[in-house]
């Protein structure tokens, strides 16, 4: 694999504490490739479960990626059913899967949320409902009229395309979930997708709508995640693992000091809680390049969420959650005992509040965290010091302490749950 | 009087240092010189907060005062402003006129004056630009003369009402004589500390120099006692000028204060009305008359707060101590003053909670240098300690709140209506609780509308039955409501709803916080609880209502709000139907659908079935439901709950003969 042969910017680091500790790159980098192969290795000896290998004593609904054309013919006989009803002096409603908590299931052995097969009635002739019927019947010409101009558009278009009878975003964009839980069809198949957030950077070569990128020449910002994950192909990389990070503060830490050089790999952050792109296309790299994936987010209930989410999905889009979520996540960092191994200062660590404290206890009821028993030590273990730290309180050793020390040095020991 | 009390006492000592070289003198100071040195203790932090503070100590001293003998209070309050001249010439100085102007703060330069001219001619031009345009022209600043320091204003206040009165030979010490008073009692009681009508006096003394005037007369009495008195600071005595029996012709009976202070009502104007009012809604049985007097006749005030019943809470009543609320010093003092002879009957009967057998096997748990019959006398100081120790410790019952006198719900409930008459109101009385030994009773209500009333959360705190105005942002109250409630459960918007919150707290202590008795503090989880507890109770009371209300209101909107979104959704549905009608046919007339679909679609295309039409059929089926849901509704709440109208029958002719048939209970009316 290439050593950098960049130079990298080094001032006098070497007092930094554990530095001593480390072992040289080549030594951290046979580690690294060690672990790669195995889990590639134990990855594909294993074939992908899904939902209709198991045998659920209930059933699930999920949906799948639909041709325009088909997602056309799925609204025109539900437009078709609707008028008749209408002209038969019957009113209409729409049958609704429920997207709420109680009908969402975790589910082990695929270690992801799924949804099962609730719905509900939206009748149009009811106070309760009529708004939310009426503006399902608007978007869902919304959609008609993109299938048949064949063209996307962003969240933020649709919502402006009636802003009188939608009122806020948020109502449109639930509304858009709910109709593509009713097509039976992922969010992009319905071509409307969210603004980019996602970035990359790092040893990965992809082609985006037809264009070659390297993710290793995009400067330091990297590459927007293309909102539409069809657009996307071709992806090659050298990597030894993915490295997946909360705050957009430490990517641009990593990506300036070009980490992903001295020990190839591929960086990723959708700056907080992650987008539907992010996700579509973290799993895709993960299916496509077979790489293990680490994470380092922050040492709080919330970051433990996040990892949550790109691990086995939100209840918001479990519907897709066998598109959206990436199995296999190992937690690398910053971890609640780190604090006391990396003797991080009490002035950088923050005291949790009682919100925090509520959430961390609630996660540790959750299946996802329970499932892995280094979590849980690591959730407890958090509620009982009632300390949160953030990614940048590393930075109180020195602002490159992270890529210098903190990362290799973790990557070392091979210190991942 | 309370003679163990006795105020000379407690002196403050203090040290000064002097400049020079001189030996350290110790100092005495009396008590009366201390508050006066620091008065903002007692509320007299500034002219006009002192003004508001006066009209408040006297209002609650004429409250208690009625009460205490079950009597309907009617107090009159009376702030009569004083100019500079008047009261120059009250006190017998000249006026002098100013002769070097520029000694004074507020002399205008030659400069400045220039400035301030052109300033006001610029103004003068600019209105009157505006008014020959025809706009609507602004109210011409009143320029202010530019006030300097020095420059006070003085007001009388004068309070009447129609209590118990004072002892002829009380009146002296009551009013001259810091830190004494009738209220020193374990009781729920408005005031506390014998500082209240002192203070005026004290402040009075600073600001004015001009004496208080008291009269006064009791009941079986056949004159009135008259009083002119200010305090002599240093020796904290009452410094007579006129005291006197005169002739009481009307035998009234009550007590009539009346003092002369710096004040400044411009600025505490809203305060001491607010305090009124809110005085108003807890003491429903009590008559307020408020006035304000000045020689400009538009600045004067009148409000009258008449009275709405005559239910009375009871007098709260003295108490015995908790056990477990006493500390070293009460427990030796309480020895010195009990009649009792031994340890068991001094247990017993001094304390609250504590039966004979009680008092025999505490008394077996203090050790073995103990015994139920020893001596009180004979107790050293260390075996004071050990009991003072076991009260800590050991179990008690919690002390019932017999001894207190809430407002009481109907109360509260009916000043909340006389004064804001809000649309809707629900009210709550909580059980006795307990804090540190002292029972306390928490009395909600809660209001949603009214006049006067703003949007939000509108906060009336009541601490012992008296208002409490200022800190209210760390009050317990305050934080409770603000952020421990949520209002959006019990149907209240609380950012839009006009919200009325009312917390009355009693007690025998009330933990106020801080030096003034203005908030208390939210770190008392006991009395933070109760409040919370006492306000949802209110807000469970109106989420009923509310529900009603909306439910009605919903019944009879129902109809418009579906109607509203009938051409969206139709309107949505036809063109999708159109798209397809003329896909279908451009697409050389392949049939894609049904039968029922293709005919479907061939009448779109040939605008038989327009948008129209579906709004129609839409409409018919949306009436159809709203019919049939009003049934429902009809049927489900019975015919009582339908809106009702006031009718009024004129009468036939305008003269009608009557005859009156009167008994005692009731008039009968027959008409011819």
């Amino acid at each position: 694999m290439a050593e950098s042969s960049k130079k990298r910017r080094r001032t006098n680091t070497d007092d930094l504490p554990f530095k001593n500790k480390l072992k040289p790159d080549s030594t951290i980098l046979q580690t690294l490739k060690d672990f790669s192969t195995s889990s590639s290795s134990s990855s594909s000896s294993s074939k992908t479960l899904t939902l209709q290998d198991l045998s659920l004593p209930f059933s699930c609904r999920e949906v799948s990626d639909l041709s325009l054309s088909s997602v056309q013919s799925n609204i025109e006989s539900l437009v078709l059913r609707i008028a008749h009803s209408i002209l038969s002096g019957n009113g209409f409603a729409f049958d609704v899967p429920s997207r709420a908590a109680t009908n969402q299931f975790y589910v082990p052995e695929l270690d992801r949320i799924v949804l099962k097969d609730k719905s509900s009635l939206r009748p149009f002739a009811n106070i309760s409902t009529v708004r939310k019927s009426a503006i399902t019947a608007r978007i869902l010409q919304l959609v008609h009229q993109l299938c048949i101009k064949g063209i996307h558009v962003t969240k933020r278009d649709l919502f402006y395309t009636d802003v009188k009878l939608f009122q806020d975003q948020i109502q449109s964009d639930t509304v858009l979930d709910d109709v593509s839980c009713m097509l039976g069809c992922t969010r992009s198949s319905l071509n409307v997708v969210a603004a980019e957030k996602g970035v990359v950077v790092g040893r990965l070569i992809f082609s985006d709508n037809g264009d070659m990128i390297d993710c290793t020449k995009m400067g330091m910002g990297g590459k927007a995640i293309p909102p539409n994950i069809d657009r996307v192909g071709d992806m090659q990389s050298d990597a030894l693992f993915i490295l997946l990070v909360e705050k957009d503060a430490a990517y641009m830490r990593l990506a300036e000091d070009r980490f992903y050089n001295r020990f190839p790999c591929i960086i990723v952050t959708a700056k907080g809680q992650p987008d539907v792109a992010t996700r579509l296309f973290l799993k895709k790299m993960k299916m496509e390049l077979n790489l293990p994936v680490l994470a380092l987010v922050d040492s709080d209930p919330y970051g433990l969420k996040i990892l949550s989410v790109y691990g086995c999905g939100s209840k918001n889009m479990s519907y897709d959650s066998a598109n959206l979520t990436t199995p296999d996540i190992k937690w690398l960092g910053v971890r609640p005992s780190d604090l006391d191994k990396y003797k991080i200062p009490e002035q950088c660590r923050l005291p949790m509040t009682e919100q925090d404290i509520k959430t961390g206890k609630d996660m540790l009821e959750e299946d996802f965290v329970k499932k892995n028993p280094g979590w849980v030590e690591e959730l407890t273990l958090m509620v009982k010091t009632k300390q949160k730290a953030e990614i940048q309180a590393l930075s109180t050793f020195g602002f490159q302490y992270l890529s210098e020390v903190y990362l290799p040095l973790k990557l070392q020991q091979k210190d991942w749950l | 009087m309370d003679s163990s009390e006795s105020p000379t006492e407690t002196k403050k000592t203090k040290s000064k240092t002097p400049r020079k070289n001189k030996e350290t003198v110790l100092k005495q100071k009396s008590p009366a010189e201390f508050f006066a040195e620091n008065k903002n203790i007692a509320g007299f932090d500034n002219p006009g907060k002192s003004l508001y503070t006066t009209v408040r100590e006297l209002v609650e001293n004429s409250l208690d005062s009625a009460e205490s003998i079950s009597e309907l209070p009617v107090v009159e309050i009376t702030i009569e402003e004083i100019k500079k001249s008047k009261f120059n010439s009250m006190i017998g100085l000249i006026d002098c006129e100013r002769v070097d102007a520029e000694l004074y703060d507020d002399y205008e330069t030659e400069k400045a004056r220039e400035k301030r001219l052109a300033k006001e001619a610029r103004a003068q031009e600019i209105q009157a630009k505006n008014a020959a345009l025809g706009k609507k022209v602004k109210e011409t600043p009143a320029s202010k003369g530019i006030r300097g320091r020095g420059e006070a204003s003085f007001y009388r206040v004068i309070c009447k009402d129609n209590g118990k009165g004072m002892p002829h030979d009380d009146i002296l010490n009551m009013f001259g004589r810091v830190l004494s008073g009738t209220k020193y009692g374990l009781k729920q009681t408005r005031g506390k500390f014998g500082l209240g009508a002192k203070m005026a006096l004290i402040w009075s003394k600073m600001s004015t120099g001009l004496p208080i005037e008291i009269s006064s007369s009791m009941r079986n009495q056949s004159y009135m006692s008259f009083c002119r008195l200010d305090i002599d600071i240093h020796k904290n005595i009452p410094h007579v000028h006129v005291h006197e029996k005169r002739e009481n012709k009307e035998r009234w009976r009550g007590a009539e204060i009346q003092v002369v202070i710096e004040g400044n009502w411009t600025t505490y104007r809203s305060k001491i009305l607010h305090y009124m009012r809110q005085m108003a809604v807890i003491t429903p049985y009590a008559q307020f008359l408020f006035k304000f007097v000045s020689d400009a006749p538009e600045k004067n005030v009148t409000i009258r707060f008449s009275r709405r019943t005559d239910v009375m809470p009871p007098v709260p009543l003295e108490t015995k101590h908790h056990p477990s609320s006493v500390d070293l010093l009460l427990i030796k003092r309480l020895i010195a003053e009990t009649s009792k002879q031994n340890l068991l009957q001094f247990l017993q009967h001094e304390f609250v909670n504590i039966s004979k057998s009680h008092a025999e096997r505490l008394i077996g748990e203090m050790g073995p240098d103990f015994s139920p019959k020893m001596a009180l006398k004979s107790l050293t100081p260390q075996q004071l300690v050990r009991i003072h120790q076991l009260f800590r410790q050991a179990k008690f019952d919690d002390p019932n709140g017999h001894c207190l006198s809430p407002a009481g719900e109907y109360n509260l409930r009916l000043g909340i209506i006389k004064e804001l008459h809000p649309d809707m109101v629900a009210t709550y009385s909580g059980s006795a609780q307990v804090f540190e030994g002292h029972p306390f009773i928490v009395e909600a209500g809660v209001s949603i509308g009214g006049k006067n009333v703003k949007q939000g959360l509108n906060i009336f705190r009541f601490a012992n039955r008296i208002p409490l105005l200022f800190e209210q942002g760390a009050d317990v109250v305050t934080r409770t409501a603000l952020k421990r409630i949520n209002w959006s459960s019990y149907k209240i918007n609380q950012l839009q709803d006009k919200i009325g919150i009312f917390v009355s707290i009693v007690s025998t202590k009330i933990p106020f916080k801080g030096t003034g008795k203005e908030y208390i503090g939210d770190d008392i989880t006991e009395i933070a609880s109760a409040v919370k507890y006492s306000i949802k109770q209110c807000c469970v009371q109106l989420k009923s209502k509310i529900v009603k209300k909306m439910q009605a209101r919903e019944q009879q909107e129902r109809k418009r709000n579906l109607s509203k979104y009938i051409p969206d959704a139709t309107g949505a549905v036809y063109n999708v139907l159109k798209d397809m009608a003329e896909t279908q046919l451009h697409a050389s007339k392949k049939f894609r659908y049904g039968d029922d679909d293709g005919e479907l679609l061939r009448k779109v295309y040939e605008n038989l079935i327009t948008k129209e039409t579906l709004s129609e059929k839409l409409a018919k089926h949306v009436e159809q439901v709203d019919y049939e849901m009003a049934l429902e509704y009809a049927t489900q709440s019975g015919v009582s709950e339908e809106p009702r109208e006031t009718i009024y029958i004129k009468p036939l002719e305008t003269e009608n003969k009557i005859i009156d048939l009167h008994s005692p209970f009731f008039v009968f009316r027959m008409f011819h």
